[in-house]
């Protein structure tokens, strides 16, 4: 979707905010929202329906909020769309009949449960990959109108194939927990192919994408 | 049961919008409340996780694997083949890091990562992200004029040495390998580790300070 999570390229947003912006958490109910949102407490989520969710927030909401205010109010909807609290519950403020509590975990649980939560996106190849490294491909002008992974600024563009990584779970599809794989590679574009003339020629940026989103040049 | 609809999803973000205060810290509070009430979380775990990330999971892990990159050409050529399986052997998989990349800076390359479309990150190698590594500005412009981002960095990069941003907007993650700095021969690698920074494992730094080591 040409949502306004879609920022890279744009302009107006001023300097980076480095000086204000080196400790992670800023307040404590962000450090708070941080941990509901590690443990995973809206499981039947996909992280690309968790993604998608954020690009559906108002837009104004979207780009005056601080990160962790996005994923609060998004975490909101997702529970509330997943049914697992309501907008009454929420209104209220506290659940009429409480489940047994969870049972606490240690920072050294938590430490050993990173570990095992590396996941791979690959998927076994059911297709022949239609380009290979070295190849130049253009990619697509138009999206979906839902989650999809091409941004803006490097639509209807040409750049080159450097890697192959067999298929890997297809976001567009994921969003809607439908779970396919497509053939990712990795393009680069020059910067001049992607912001004109005055860009440094030796400046390259570097994309993952889909097949579905290319096309050969 | 998620609903995976577009439509839905945008509804309830817009009632949320006109009915709830907007205040973060109510909206977190209501949040954690529920949750806990709904047996899907002991508050504990919450502090769990937050001591987890600042105490044993952060950018000293990071900083290990460049250390050993950079006295250890064996191990480099493994990172540099393939980092999802060069950091098992540290431990240090887990979070964002099932396909993870290793872009060594040289003296003619500056790699450089951002997510521009959300605010991917190596988490399990890294830590938590930098709030700047969330802002706006830098997720919109360290893609079109990376060479003005770094300077606000204090990074004077010169004009022939080339700048490789790498947009992570797919499951790849990627961690920069800096350059060891002049005068750190026969340093080990704890002192080595000492000298390299977060930003210089995402690419908002370049050169290393050896001096406070």
């Amino acid at each position: 979707m040409d949502g306004i999570h879609d920022l890279g390229g744009k302009e107006g947003h001023g300097p980076v905010p480095v000086t204000d912006g080196d400790a992670p958490f800023a307040h404590d109910w962000e450090q708070r929202m941080w941990g509901l949102a590690r443990e995973g407490i809206c499981p039947s989520m996909t992280i690309d329906w968790f993604r998608h969710g954020l690009e559906l927030m108002v837009p104004g909401d979207y780009l005056t909020f601080s990160y962790f205010q996005k994923w609060a109010t998004n975490y909101l909807m997702l529970m509330i769309d997943a049914g697992q609290i309501t907008l009454e519950e929420l209104e209220r403020g506290y659940v009429l009949d409480p489940a047994d509590p969870a049972k606490a975990k240690t920072a050294d649980q938590i430490v050993d449960q990173v570990r095992r939560a590396c996941v791979d996106f690959s998927v076994p190849e059911d297709a022949p990959a239609a380009f290979a490294p070295g190849d130049t491909v253009r990619t697509l002008r138009q999206i979906t109108h839902n989650h999809t992974r091409l941004p803006a600024y490097a639509r209807d563009c040409e750049g080159e194939v450097i890697a192959h990584h067999g298929c890997h779970l297809f976001p567009d599809e994921g969003a809607h927990n439908r779970h396919v794989g497509q053939h990712l590679y990795t393009v680069s574009f020059t910067a001049r192919e992607l912001w004109g003339q005055d860009a440094n020629p030796r400046d390259s940026v570097t994309l993952e994408l889909w097949e579905s989103y290319l096309v050969p040049a | 049961m998620s609903t995976f609809d577009s439509k839905h999803a945008a509804d309830l973000h817009r009632h949320l919008h006109s009915h709830l205060p907007s205040d973060p810290a109510l909206r977190v509070k209501a949040l954690e409340s529920l949750a806990v009430e709904k047996g899907l979380i002991a508050p504990e775990t919450v502090d769990a996780w937050v001591e987890a990330y600042s105490e044993h999971i952060g950018p000293m892990r990071g900083a290990k694997v460049v250390a050993r990159a950079w006295v250890a050409p064996e191990f480099k050529a493994r990172l540099l083949a393939d980092a999802t399986e060069a950091i098992k052997e540290f431990g240090f998989e887990g979070n964002a890091t099932g396909h993870l990349h290793a872009a060594e800076n040289t003296d003619d390359t500056h790699n450089m990562v951002v997510c521009t479309l959300c605010s991917c990150y190596p988490f399990s190698i890294l830590g938590m992200s930098p709030a700047w590594y969330k802002s706006a500005a830098y997720r919109a412009r360290a893609v079109r004029e990376p060479r003005a981002v770094l300077a606000e960095f204090g990074v004077d990069l010169p004009e022939d040495v080339a700048v490789r941003v790498w947009d992570s907007t797919a499951e790849l993650r990627y961690l920069v390998v800096p350059q060891r700095p002049a005068g750190t021969d026969g340093w080990d690698e704890e002192r080595l580790a000492g000298i390299v920074t977060r930003n210089s494992m995402i690419g908002t730094d370049r050169v290393l300070k050896t001096g406070a080591a």
